[in-house]
This record gives structure tokens, C-alpha cells and sequence, in this order.
């Protein structure tokens, strides 16, 4: 009797917990609303190659193309400051792609699963390889990071065109905040968590994560976590390199090592890392960032140049 | 890999169950006892970190009520047996205080102690943290099959772990160890 009352005792509180738990407080001058959307929704031709010139010259085709893709939550905007250093240099291409479920609305973000977002980075390579394209690379921050490593480890690239070079910037396999982990357990009692994001970022970045895209983001970093462990092998001819910062609030530093024991070129030999002396998540997106300093700048600059030295060679 | 761990937890197993009916390690006096098994830890959501325990209880001491703990853990007999996953070792204290200390079935509840390292084998990742205290509540069952076997399981979560800015990165809050134990009593 005492063991029946204790049992429905829990259930009415679970129950409480559960059924308290409502959609979020979206206002307008959010990205989650139904306002504001990614710029590359209205203008694909401003942010992908594929749009912007999808019958190219035979030397157009050579020219390398580089896709780079965002991280969890946020939208093109996170690869605006490269786009905009590399204006000026006509040799290379960048083509922006916004991962699926981001961009839009909460409730779209709400039904994306980590799949969708791979394939959004899929969806630009097929059409730039059905366009012509021959030289390809990918650049992946945070999450896309992740993606990329899974999509390499699937061995999508069997004959087709292999990425020459493939850059991680600050890869996420291990959360630095723990309760990530808990995801499983705390998610559906609390139904989404909020970020803490300004009112600019939140034009860029969803303020609201539903548990279940944190969960999805749980089981991409364990899925990715796992074909580390079993071994990683590039295709012949594809390069990757990690920057990653050393003190990073978002993706923990000791993912980097997991990367690199995990990851080994076509012939064996170890991937190439740049620890960062920087205290950012993403440390190539500076802009709406406070208290920035030079050797964020310098960080910034330095990586963009390493890219285009990298791609160019 | 999974084929290589069962083998190696198979064969302790058997030690564990041979010296249990062997009978001849009396160690020490009537009313204490010594318990001595394997431990098989998963982080939740990372990874499976085994290892040994070593308990001792005694009836002198607040009636059989508390339990003392001596483990080692580690991934190199785990998720790291043939695998690119992070070496990483615990060892750590435990004092645990027994409910039902009489009945077969008790219930524990009590604190580790100890210290939690991980090895990054490069010198690009000296600048990282890879040790720290570790600090733990647990709260479980032991379950005493025959009087020389029983099983200890519980649930711990780490107080102390990395958060990408300092601590130890791979280590995790929630973990559930269960422990298979021979009994040595008097």
C-alpha cells in the first residue's frame, strides 16, 4: 500500500513536470519566428556557387570551390566574414550552404533531424559536381564539422570527386557543457532550453533549442564519436586540417584529440591540427562578438589565410 | 573489439567465481569482510571504463553500516581495447553508507574520492587539462547472491568534470557501474 501510494506519487509529479512544459516565448526579432529568415533563402545565387553559375567554362570548373557550413542553431551568417575577406580574390569560389531546419522558424528547426542537415551540405556538392565542378573542398565549423567527418566515414566520395581539402573549425564531438549528455533524460521535462544570445545574434542564431534537435545533436556526436573510435580513413588525395581553440565554451578542446587519434589520410599518415590560442567558439566569426581583441583578429585572418594557401596549393 | 572485451571479462569472471569456491582465502577476523571484483563503469553518453573494487566491511563499525571502497577504472580495459578512444584511468576511494545491512538485499548511498586521469599521447595537446580530483555521489543496491557472491550497482554522478574551459574534458557527470564480488568473510 505505502510502495503503491510512493509510485503514484512520482507519476503525478512526472506528469506535473511534463505537462507544464509549453512552447517558447518567440518574438519577432527573432530567427525563430516567421519573420526573420537566412538571406540565403531569398538570394541562393548571392550564397551558393551552384546557383550563381551553374554552367561554368571549362577553366571555371577548375577554379576550387570551397563549401563551408555552419554550426547547431545557427545560419549562413557564421561564414559571412570569409566570404567577405575573400571578395576580392577571384581565384577562389565559396558557396554558403544553410543546413536544414536552420534559418527558418523554431518549429522547422524542431522537426530537423541530424540527417537533414547533412544532406544539406550533400545537396551543394552533388550540384556543383553535376555542374562541372572538379576541385572541391569543404570547411565545416562547429556541428558541420561533425556532419563532414560522418559524411567522410560513409564513404560518399567513392568514385566521385574527392574533396582535396577538408577543414574542421573548432569540431565538436564532446560538448563542453556536460549536461548535454543528460539530454536523454532532462529533455523532456524541459522541452528547449534557451541560449544567450544578444538581440543582434538572435537574428542569426535560433534562441530557443528544442530537446529534441539537442538530442539529435547528442546522437550525431556520439554516432561520429564511435567511427572515431573504429578509425577514420580520408580518400586518397583529400587533406584535413583542425583549428581548433584551446579554451572553447561550446565544443571541448579534448575533442580535437579524439579527432586526431581517430582521422589518418589514404596512406596512414596523421591529420594536420593547429591548436588556437583563443577563448571562442568559432573563432573565425568575429562579428557582434564584444570585447574582441587583436589576436582574435589575427587568429581570424591567419586561419582564413591558411585556407586559401591550403586550397590554392 | 567487443569479442576481445568479452573474453577478457569472461576469464576474470571465472577467477572471481573459482576463488569464491575455493574456500581458502580466510583473510581476516570473524566479523569483517573483504569483497574483491570486477567493475564494469559506463559514462552515460561516453565511455565504458572497467576495472576491479576491493570492499571492506565489519560489524565493528556502526553495526555493519558503512562499506569502504578501493577501484581502479580505466578505458584501456573498455572503450579503448582496440580502439582510438582516449586511454583514461580512475582510481578512487569510496565510503558508502549500507541500508538493510542484515537483509540480502541492501541499499547504499555514499561518496567517491580519488583522481581521474586521460591521456593525450601528443605534445600539440600539452595546453590541455587531461587530470582532475574526482568527486562523486552514488546511490545503488548490493545484492548478495550466495554468501560468497554478490552484486553491487549504482548510479554516480561526477560533481567535478571539464566544461571546455578548464577540467578534464572526457569526464562526464552520470555513470552507472555494476560490480560482480567474491566475498571473503570470517
Amino acid at each position: 500500500m505505502q510502495l503503491s501510494k510512493i509510485i503514484a506519487f512520482v507519476c503525478i509529479c512526472g506528469s506535473a513536470v511534463v505537462l507544464s512544459c509549453g512552447d517558447p516565448d518567440i518574438s519577432p526579432d527573432m530567427l525563430d519566428g516567421e519573420v526573420i529568415f537566412d538571406a540565403s533563402l531569398y538570394d541562393p545565387e548571392a550564397f551558393l556557387v551552384s546557383y550563381s553559375n551553374p554552367n561554368p567554362t571549362p577553366e571555371e570548373a577548375e577554379m576550387p570551390v570551397i563549401i563551408v557550413s555552419h554550426g547547431y542553431s545557427a545560419s549562413t551568417f557564421e561564414w559571412n566574414e570569409f566570404r567577405e575577406w575573400n571578395e576580392s580574390n577571384t581565384e577562389v569560389l565559396i558557396s554558403q550552404v544553410l543546413l536544414a531546419g536552420h534559418g527558418r522558424t523554431y518549429e522547422e528547426f524542431k522537426t530537423s533531424n541530424w540527417q537533414d542537415w547533412s544532406k544539406s551540405i550533400l545537396e551543394e556538392y552533388d550540384r556543383l559536381v553535376m555542374s562541372g565542378y572538379k576541385n572541391i573542398h569543404f570547411a565545416g565549423s562547429s556541428t558541420s564539422s561533425t556532419l563532414i567527418l560522418d559524411i567522410i566515414n560513409s564513404g560518399y566520395f567513392n568514385d566521385k570527386i574527392v574533396p582535396g581539402n577538408i577543414f574542421l573549425i573548432d569540431p565538436i564531438i564532446i560538448p563542453s557543457s556536460k549536461s548535454l549528455s543528460l539530454v536523454g533524460i532532462l529533455g523532456p521535462m524541459l522541452g528547449y532550453m534557451e541560449a544567450d544570445n544578444t538581440l543582434d545574434e538572435d537574428k542569426y542564431w535560433y534562441h530557443f533549442r528544442p530537446e529534441e534537435t539537442l538530442r539529435e545533436l547528442m546522437n550525431l556526436l556520439n554516432e561520429v564519436r564511435k567511427e572515431l573510435q573504429k578509425g577514420i580513413i580520408l580518400p586518397s588525395g583529400c587533406s584535413l586540417k583542425i583549428y581548433k581553440s584551446e579554451r572553447d565554451p561550446t565544443a571541448d578542446p579534448a575533442g580535437a584529440v579524439l579527432i586526431y587519434k581517430g582521422v589518418r589520410g589514404a596512406n596512414g599518415d596523421p591529420i594536420d591540427i593547429e591548436m588556437i590560442d583563443s577563448d571562442l567558439h568559432v573563432f573565425t566569426r568575429l562579428s557582434l562578438r564584444t570585447g574582441i581583441g587583436q589576436k582574435d583578429v589575427l587568429n581570424q585572418q591567419n586561419t582564413f589565410e591558411d585556407i586559401i594557401a591550403r586550397i590554392s596549393n | 573489439m567487443l569479442n576481445h572485451y568479452c573474453k577478457f571479462f569472461c576469464w576474470l569472471l571465472v577467477l572471481v567465481l573459482v576463488l569464491s569456491l575455493s574456500g581458502q582465502r580466510k583473510l581476516i577476523a570473524q566479523t569483517q569482510t573483504v569483497s574483491v571484483g570486477i567493475r564494469l563503469q559506463k559514462s552515460i553518453n561516453f565511455y565504458l571504463e572497467n576495472g576491479f573494487s576491493v570492499y571492506y566491511d565489519s560489524d565493528k563499525i556502526l553495526s555493519d553500516r558503512v562499506l569502504f571502497g578501493f577501484h581502479y577504472v580505466s578505458s584501456r580495459l573498455g572503450s579503448a581495447i582496440n580502439s582510438n578512444a582516449i586511454k583514461q584511468d580512475r582510481l578512487f576511494l569510496s565510503t558508502h553508507y549500507i541500508i538493510r545491512p542484515q537483509k540480502k538485499l541492501n541499499i547504499l548511498t555514499g561518496i567517491d574520492l580519488g583522481y581521474f586521469h586521460a591521456d593525450y599521447e601528443e605534445p600539440v595537446f600539452d595546453d590541455l587539462q587531461n587530470q582532475s580530483f574526482l568527486f562523486a555521489l552514488e546511490a545503488g543496491i548490493r545484492y548478495t547472491i550466495i554468501k560468497r557472491i554478490s552484486i553491487n550497482s549504482t548510479l554516480g554522478y561526477n560533481l567535478i568534470t571539464g566544461d571546455g574551459t578548464s577540467g578534464a574534458g572526457t569526464l562526464y557527470p552520470l555513470y552507472f557501474q555494476i560490480s560482480v564480488l567474491c566475498n571473503f568473510q570470517k
